[in-house]
């Protein structure tokens, strides 16, 4: 842990509740369309009454791609320093929810697409201010 | 309804010119296109113009405006058109609409962009309630990336290969050097390609497109006009735009709801069936296709995605020749997006200048053999999706 603390890399959008680790999104009560983030309005063209309400999702899901960032992404992105390569995951979730978010392992070259992953809050390296900053993440179980 | 003429192409070939203005690479175009076909500035009855993102337009994307204060001030309408990347096509589709539907006889479609270096970065604005902002600050995974995720699902599926991959930036590059208009014009064997720097495994360096500065203008007329000036117009047989269906499993922001079938860009596949239905085709009909080939990805998904061919059939295609333009089904004789780099909002007007110029034969070393009817597809940001269909 950082001595300067931590720090969300954006509000609203993970929590840590007494279950474990959720995206904060929302869902609409009428068609069941679920969004992350959360969603002033139903995109659905099908529904005929946008109804939203907050909704939690997590905390697994099922790897269908991975992307490798090879080269360091400019700001806003965080990664550690020195920089190291590091996996992106599409996730499909069983709540009907496809969700992208940076892949926790040592080697993501060696992570398999299909397996299962489970979501975790953890710090994606340091801002200029020496903060931890915090998002979600997939972690191969 | 007016039948829509295409009558003069023209364009300023793309590479980086640090030394030029936007508006005098536009002017190229413009007086280039205008020469082609025939007529004076004075004859322009409107403008469409896409809006730029990066540069010039009075700092609001009012490039249309530029363009006509350089070339006199007549007084024509001008319509700037916001569409992201597939801003060219649309404008060109407005254009077509204006002809099509009486309301003009002559009108300038011109498209022109100057890039800031490096990769397409996000809007800048750290804004909270912007999907991209959020991508890049709790995820991390830029344009390139975005790309790599969906052509490692195509691996992971069709069993595609690196080797597959840097063949097609090899067979671009084939063509490409052909084109006096293309910024990167070198031939590289398959070694070059799978040397280059890996950007976002699966993809290395030449296999994804760089940005570039450039500019294309097209003048489109009424059937009417067009006889008065040519005997073998290239017509306009059909335009259409479209926006991402909800349900197309692609994350643009950091969800989406699966869908049904695999990940893809629906607005490309929208317009581009909206414009054969409406040229009264179908997909193999076409001689040849300049599409977005932003990555070699797209290059293999989207002839299977809009029914050129079979799914998965694309690598065999590929590797017995059949997408050079003396193939069965020629993808982007011009050398496409990877030769030329991309100038955004100018880059679905390079295109249907090489539709045309194929169209009438004038392509040289490069030429799709006995051309009748080609297709020019664009995409941008905001899911904003083009196509149009020219015919001779
Ligand atoms: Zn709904």
């Amino acid at each position: 842990m950082s001595e300067q603390g931590t720090i969300d890399a954006a509000e609203g959008l993970f929590s840590q509740t007494p279950e474990g680790p959720r995206l904060l999104g929302s869902r609409c009560a009428t068609c069941q369309t679920p969004y992350f983030p959360r969603s002033e309005a139903c995109h659905n063209p099908e529904c005929e009454n946008s109804d939203m309400r907050d909704d939690t999702f997590g905390p697994e899901g099922r790897l269908i791609s991975i992307a490798l960032q090879n080269y360091p992404p400019p700001p806003p992105t965080i990664a550690a320093d020195p920089y190291a390569t590091y996996g992106v995951g599409l996730v499909d979730l069983p709540e009907g929810l496809r969700v992208i978010g940076r892949l926790l392992a040592e080697d993501p070259e060696q992570v398999p697409v299909g397996g299962l992953v489970a979501l975790v809050i953890a710090p994606l390296g340091q801002d200029a201010e020496g903060r931890e900053v915090l998002s979600w993440q997939w972690k191969p179980v | 309804m007016n039948d829509v003429a295409a009558l003069g192409f023209g364009m300023h070939p793309w590479g980086k010119f640090p030394e030029k203005r936007l508006n005098d690479i536009c002017r190229v175009a413009v007086e280039s296109a205008l020469a082609d076909a025939g007529i004076a500035w004075k004859e322009i009855e409107a403008v469409c113009a896409a809006s730029s993102r990066f540069s010039g337009g009075k700092g609001w994307g009012l490039n249309g405006n530029d363009v006509v204060e350089d070339m006199g001030s007549t007084g024509v309408p001008v319509y700037n058109m916001s569409a992201g990347c597939a801003a060219g096509s649309n404008a060109f589709n407005v254009g077509y609409t204006m002809i099509k539907s009486g309301v003009h006889d002559v009108v300038l479609v011109v498209g022109g962009e100057k890039m800031p270096k490096g990769f397409i970065q996000t809007s800048g604005l750290e804004d909270a309630t912007d999907p991209e902002y959020l991508r890049q600050r709790c995820v991390g995974l830029p344009g390139p990336g975005f790309w790599a995720m969906l052509t490692r699902a195509r691996m992971e599926e069709y069993g595609t290969t690196e080797a597959d991959l840097a063949a097609v930036a090899v067979k671009a590059h084939q063509v490409g050097t052909h084109n006096e208009n293309a910024r990167f014009r070198q031939i590289f064997s398959l070694e070059d390609v799978l040397n280059s720097n890996m950007v976002s495994h699966p993809l290395r360096l030449y296999e994804i497109c760089p940005v570039s500065d450039g500019a294309a203008a097209v003048v489109l007329c009424s059937a009417e006009f067009a006889r008065k000036k040519t005997t073998q117009p290239i017509w306009a047989a059909s335009t259409a735009v479209a926006t991402a269906r909800f349900d197309d499993g692609l994350p643009r922001g950091l969800a989406c709801v699966p869908g049904e079938g695999r990940p893809h860009h629906s607005e490309a596949r929208i317009s581009v069936a909206k414009a054969l239905e409406t040229a009264g085709i179908g997909p193999k009909e076409l001689d040849f296709v300049e599409l977005q080939d932003n990555t070699v990805y797209y290059e293999l998904a989207f002839p299977e995605e809009w029914g050129l061919c079979e799914p998965g059939e694309s690598e065999r295609l590929l590797h017995a020749g059949e997408t050079l333009p003396t193939g069965k089904m020629p993808i982007n004789p011009s050398g496409g997006f990877l030769c030329f780099g991309e100038a955004t909002t100018a880059q679905g007007l390079f295109q249907i200048c090489e539709v045309g110029w194929q169209l009438r034969g004038e392509c040289g070393p490069r030429q799709v053999p006995n051309a009748r009817i080609g297709m020019a597809q664009s995409i941008g940001l905001g899911g904003n999706g083009a196509a149009a269909i020219l015919k001779r």
